[in-house]
């Protein structure tokens, strides 16, 4: 352990080869991660990222090549194995126990043990004081993980790995699911663990944040290395060509003028609450016209999700009324939003998105199964189903095997093309779009900024919620403040710059 | 990517292991016990499918499991963990049963119907309860439904022993039913009867629903994810309710089929735990109705040679109910790495 200060690689990969079938999603891969380093990997999605590391967890094998561990080529037999040799890996999806405390979980499988056999909280939480110290953090370790919010399970899955022992830390999109003053606290534990010796990869899409935190970035596409830089040496541009391989075209959006007549989508004095009973949004008033995209922009947890769920027709509207098309709709239940021609692109793809066990044609007809043409008589027109599966995704340039293929075995945007298949080629009037391109690649975020883009130009309606600025900032045609449940200000596009709509975001009026 | 790349064959070789399994078990308790495996699963087999008379005793043992296995499947592939077709079965069997001797000068082709009917009907109406409990408030209905078993059996026993005892009877045990209501014999002397009939054509048709139709694929879809199933605008609860009720229906007719084909009255202990076995067929066949109609023949074929075995040589009938019982905990064993693989993928 002492000796690691010597190594140069204190983990990384030689020629590493994997295959699936006739794709090659790792491609003769050299990875050098020095020991006391933050080493970023950025790449689209299905760049081969995933599979390097799970091949640098031990969970799969390299087909050629081998991981190399303090300068000397291993092979690992599993997770266990790599973690007995100090690699630890956070994923995107949190592996907690969500029925238990923070605390509890901490310790999960490596408890205390003290007299009797019984477990020595003392010692437990003595461990995790010291730890939270180390990381500089505050957690109220007697809240169970369910009700912690997301960037406190976050930080306690490093701190388990630290709790562990582990010195490598391995980090799939660290920042994926948090809002932006949380990320810089992350970057910030980040370079706290820096200094304190032990060594980072992290893998992101974002490149800001791989700019100001990372030693050295290797950048991968198409499951090939093709460079390994540092910040000094590079921009951002230069990043995003790498990544892309090919100049990327920002959405063009038309100027704006006001759409004419009565709102098509208005909620009035609107109070939401939260799973827990807590009120999040309100009283708030909101205007959709159709034609138009009104992006609200707000730090996570500032009332989005409630506004999002009663939009949707998902959330139970505490006070307040929402009218749609002129019609009142503040106690209709969802399927009634979705026939009157709302649709929904949830931020929560996995889960609430997209069904990942189904298949495509399955996830693409979801909630349509009874329209013409894909059904008749309460039976399913199978061939229709395909030809109008296959139709939609192949405007959408979505890659798939079959359309019996799970919606897993897709990249993360070619999930998300499918969801927006099947929510545009409905027909809605408003589009209610919940961080559409979170997880997604370059390529693929200029692509759906189009489609929300062209949607509203055929004059839909947009009620797009993002945590990116740069999205916000591209695609709204006027952008409304949320802080705290309550709208601080709006502001339309040719006014809008990133100073102001930071100051709604931070619940300052706007100057 | 690189998931699966044989799916047909790795679910047929996931359907196979359980059984696979449990005949392994079984030759080691075989052999502990002093017997030749090898002989013994050959006199299994012989008994089970030697002849046109076992095959048909395997496919009347089979035909109560079809339906229970049905039942079962029919819940859980929307998303309901239903354990209570054993107590449909029996509300099933003595509804079916007294309208068969109360209604017994009534023509058989309108007396059999009303009495099956009847016999779904209390079924389903038995799990209206647990269905609106759990998709109105959430109750776990695993609990419900389980719950109900007990009060259904006892009830049923109480009711035989009581207001519907056969006069002059010392066993609990209803007053047979007409003749005109008993299910016509499909190959005299064997006990094989019009429901088996019934019941393959049933499971069939579920197959075909399953695939076919807008509310097998709502089922399915909601039994896979239900808050996507209510993004997409499909009535999540009214889905879980329906789907309960029909899996009581089903429970209830395999009970009334049970009593007109094979029994031909009601008593106490009407069923040896066929609703239970049903959850076994249902997790073994994946829900299909392919691996329904095999599972359900091999539970068949594994109690209706026991039954003969014992007369024929000193194999105990246990070792039937150890090979059951491992199948049963295989087949849940591999339902639930199925389960933890699918979500790790």
């Amino acid at each position: 352990m002492m000796d690691r200060a010597r190594v140069a690689i204190r983990l990384g990969a030689r020629k590493v080869t994997r295959r699936f079938g006739p794709v090659v999603a790792n491609d003769q891969i050299d990875l050098a991660v020095a020991p006391g380093t933050i080493h970023a990997i950025v790449g689209g999605n299905g760049a081969g990222k995933s599979t390097l590391m799970r091949i640098l967890q031990g969970v799969d094998q390299p087909d050629e090549g081998s991981v190399i561990l303090d300068d000397a080529p291993v092979r690992l037999t599993g997770p266990a194995d790599a973690f007995a040799r100090g690699i630890g890996m956070v994923h995107q999806e949190f592996m907690l126990a969500p029925n238990l405390t923070l605390l509890e979980n901490l310790i999960l499988a490596r408890e205390p043990v003290g007299r009797g056999g019984l477990i020595d909280w003392r010692v437990a939480q003595a461990e995790a004081d010291r730890l939270a110290a180390l990381a500089g953090v505050a957690l109220d370790w007697r809240v169970k993980v369910a009700d912690a919010p997301v960037h406190q399970r976050q930080i306690l899955e490093i701190l388990r790995l630290l709790y562990r022992g582990a010195d490598v830390l391995i980090l799939d999109e660290p920042t994926a699911v948090l809002a932006p003053a949380q990320v810089t606290e992350l970057i910030a534990l980040m370079r706290r663990l820096k200094a304190e010796g032990r060594t980072i990869l992290f893998i992101s899409h974002k490149l800001d944040e791989v700019m100001s935190v990372a030693d050295v970035i290797t950048v991968i596409r198409v499951g090939r290395v093709v460079a390994t830089t540092t910040p000094a040496q590079t921009d951002k541009a230069q990043l995003a060509q790498l990544m892309v391989g090919e100049a990327v075209a920002m959405a063009k959006v038309a100027p704006y003028s006001r759409p004419p007549g009565a709102p098509l989508f208005s909620a009035r004095g609107l109070v939401a609450r939260d799973g827990r009973g807590l009120k999040r949004l309100g009283p708030i008033d909101l205007d959709i016209f159709a034609g138009e995209i009104v992006g609200i922009a707000g730090v996570a947890g500032n009332g989005q999700d409630e506004l999002v769920a009663s939009a949707a027709g998902l959330g139970a509207i505490a006070e307040g009324a929402i009218s749609f098309g002129g019609r009142d709709f503040t106690r209709a239940p969802a399927s009634r939003f979705r026939a009157a021609g709302i649709s929904y692109l949830s931020a929560d793809r996995s889960e609430e998105g997209l069904c990942l066990t189904a298949s495509i044609s399955d996830n693409f007809i979801a909630g349509r199964e009874q329209e013409s043409p894909f059904s008749r008589g309460g039976f399913l027109r199978l061939k229709m189903i395909n030809a109008g599966a296959e139709n939609a995704l192949a405007k959408l340039s979505v890659r798939y095997g079959r359309l019996t293929d799970a919606v897993r075995s897709l990249s993360g945007g070619n999930q998300q093309r499918v969801a927006i298949a099947r929510e545009l080629e409905r027909g809605p009037r408003l589009l209610v779009a919940a961080q559409p391109t979170r997880g997604v690649d370059i390529v693929g975020i200029a692509f759906i900024h189009e489609q929300i883009a062209a949607f509203r130009d055929r004059g839909g309606a947009v009620l797009l919620v993002s945590e990116e600025l740069e999205e916000i900032l591209t695609l709204s045609d006027r952008i409304v403040g949320l802080y705290g449940g309550q709208v601080t200000g709006q502001l339309l596009r040719s006014e809008a710059s990133v100073e102001k709509v930071g100051r709604l975001m931070l619940g300052q009026k706007a100057a | 990517m690189g998931v699966a790349m044989l799916p047909a064959l790795s679910r047929a070789a996931g359907v196979a292991a359980p059984f696979a399994l449990a005949v392994v078990i079984g030759a080691i308790v075989l052999a502990a016990t002093g017997h030749e495996p090898l002989g013994v699963y050959g006199l299994m087999a012989s008994e089970a499918f030697g002849g046109e008379r076992r095959i048909a005793a395997t496919l009347t043992a089979a035909t109560p499991l079809l339906l229970t296995g049905l039942a079962a499947a029919v819940a859980f592939r929307s998303g309901i963990f239903n354990v209570g077709a054993e107590g449909c079965f029996y509300l099933g069997g003595m509804v079916a049963a007294v309208l068969g001797f109360a209604l017994g000068d009534w023509p058989s082709v309108l007396l059999i119907p009303v009495a099956l009917v009847g016999a779904a009907i209390v079924g389903g109406l038995w799990l209206v309860g647990p269905g609106v409990l759990r998709a109105r408030l959430g109750v776990d209905e695993v609990v419900t439904t389980l719950m109900l078993n007990f009060i259904a059996v006892d009830l049923t026993s109480w009711l035989v022993n009581g207001p519907l005892l056969a006069r002059g009877s010392a066993n609990s045990a209803t007053a047979p039913i007409a003749v005109g209501a008993e299910l016509p014999r499909l190959l005299p002397p064997t006990t094989l009867h019009l429901g088996f009939v019934i019941s393959l054509a049933l499971v069939a048709l579920y197959g075909l629903w399953s695939r076919f139709t807008v509310a097998g694929f709502r089922s399915r879809i909601v039994g896979l994810n239900a808050r996507f199933s209510r993004a997409v605008g499909i009535h999540v609860s009214s889905t879980f309710l329906r789907m309960m009720v029909l899996s009581g229906l089903i429970g209830g007719l395999a009970g009334g089929i049970h009593a007109l084909g094979l029994v031909h009255r009601f008593v106490a202990g009407f069923s040896p735990g066929y609703g239970f076995t049903g959850i076994a067929i249902a997790l073994l066949g994946r829900n299909s109705a392919l691996g329904i109609i095999l599972a359900a023949i091999v539970f068949g074929a594994l109690s209706s040679a026991g039954a003969t075995m014992q007369l024929f040589s000193d194999v105990p009938i246990e070792i039937v109910e150890i090979m059951q019982g491992a199948v049963m905990i295989f087949a849940v064993a591999k339902f639930g790495f199925g389960q933890a693989r699918g979500a790790r993928a």
